[in-house]
């Protein structure tokens, strides 16, 4: 089974993206956590397979995160789960080694099409 | 320091804009279907308890998106986020959370149209807006959400906007607010 780690400071939004990925059909271990902070601890104690992270968040961004463990050699599948769609957001993410930026608001559709072929 | 504010919008074409972000945000966030965010038909009623969400923007355009409804509307926005029963009992740490969310997301969509580079605040929940030197409300959006009052606002902080917020306010009365925060344009 895939585990996943949903990171964002909003907690009804993160039961939203645990909602959308049970209606997208994938029946992953998930567990949480509020910021880029806490979510880089949670890598560091047990590195799951795939991380889904808000973008603007308190304590440490998505993105800060993301480098973060890329500068700590964690090579992550990880992808944004973000209230900003911009093609400028869309850049940066990529650059720092997002596979993907799913727009909030979203619907399960969104994210199958950016995980299936992830998952292939 | 902030870089200077350079982008005028026009109002009316900030309430389409914003007109088509709300709804498509409570559409896919919150109803699961469209149709249940609609204008406002009538009088404007006080908001005895008024809950406001909003979020700031900064940028080539600096400004605040504001979602402003009464306490019991907001609370059948956090149980219908939440999927709760229409009787459910709502915490005010998941009314904060649902609200500032539903305002987050109208606002990141609503940065998205606009030209340049910026960076959008991390949402606040209180029962009046802060007050901002300088700020002028550019446009407000009576809606209905179930039938109850849900006003999306636009508030502008750079004086460049300021003679097209004189046009947004004819569009409609403001919203009538007990407290008398925020509308200081």
């Amino acid at each position: 089974m895939i585990r996943c780690l949903v990171t964002d400071d909003s907690r009804v939004m993160r039961q939203i993206v645990v909602r959308t990925l049970r209606q997208a059909g994938y029946d992953w271990e998930v567990r949480e956590a509020s910021n880029g902070a806490e979510a880089l601890e949670s890598v560091r104690a047990d590195e799951p397979d795939v991380v889904l992270s808000d973008w603007n968040m308190p304590e440490m961004t998505g993105i800060d995160l993301l480098r973060a463990l890329r500068a700590e050699g964690f090579g992550t599948p990880f992808g944004f789960v973000t209230s900003e769609g911009s093609p400028e957001m869309r850049a940066a993410a990529e650059q720092a080694g997002a596979l993907f930026l799913i727009a909030k608001p979203f619907t399960p559709e969104a994210f199958r099409e950016v995980i299936e072929p992830v998952l292939a | 320091m902030n870089a200077p504010v350079t982008t005028v919008l026009d109002a009316s074409v900030v309430h389409d804009q914003v007109s088509a972000v709300a709804q498509e945000v409570f559409a896919a966030m919150v109803d699961g279907d469209a149709g249940l965010l609609l204008p406002w038909e009538g009088e404007l009623p006080v908001l005895a308890e008024p809950v406001v969400a909003w979020v700031d923007l900064h940028g080539d355009w600096a400004g605040r998106l504001a979602l402003r409804t009464g306490a019991p509307t907001a609370n059948a926005l956090a149980r219908a986020l939440l999927g709760l029963p229409d009787e459910a009992e709502v915490s005010h740490a998941d009314l904060v959370d649902a609200c500032g969310e539903v305002a987050n997301v109208v606002g990141g969509n609503f940065k998205s149209l606009l030209p340049g580079p910026g960076t959008l605040g991390l949402p606040q929940v209180g029962d009046v807006l802060p007050q901002t030197p300088g700020a002028l409300r550019l446009q407000e959006l009576p809606l209905a959400w179930r039938g109850q009052l849900l006003a999306v606002e636009v508030w502008s902080f750079g004086a460049q906007d300021a003679p097209r917020a004189a046009v947004a306010t004819h569009d409609g009365p403001a919203i009538p607010d007990q407290h008398g925060g925020g509308d200081h344009a």
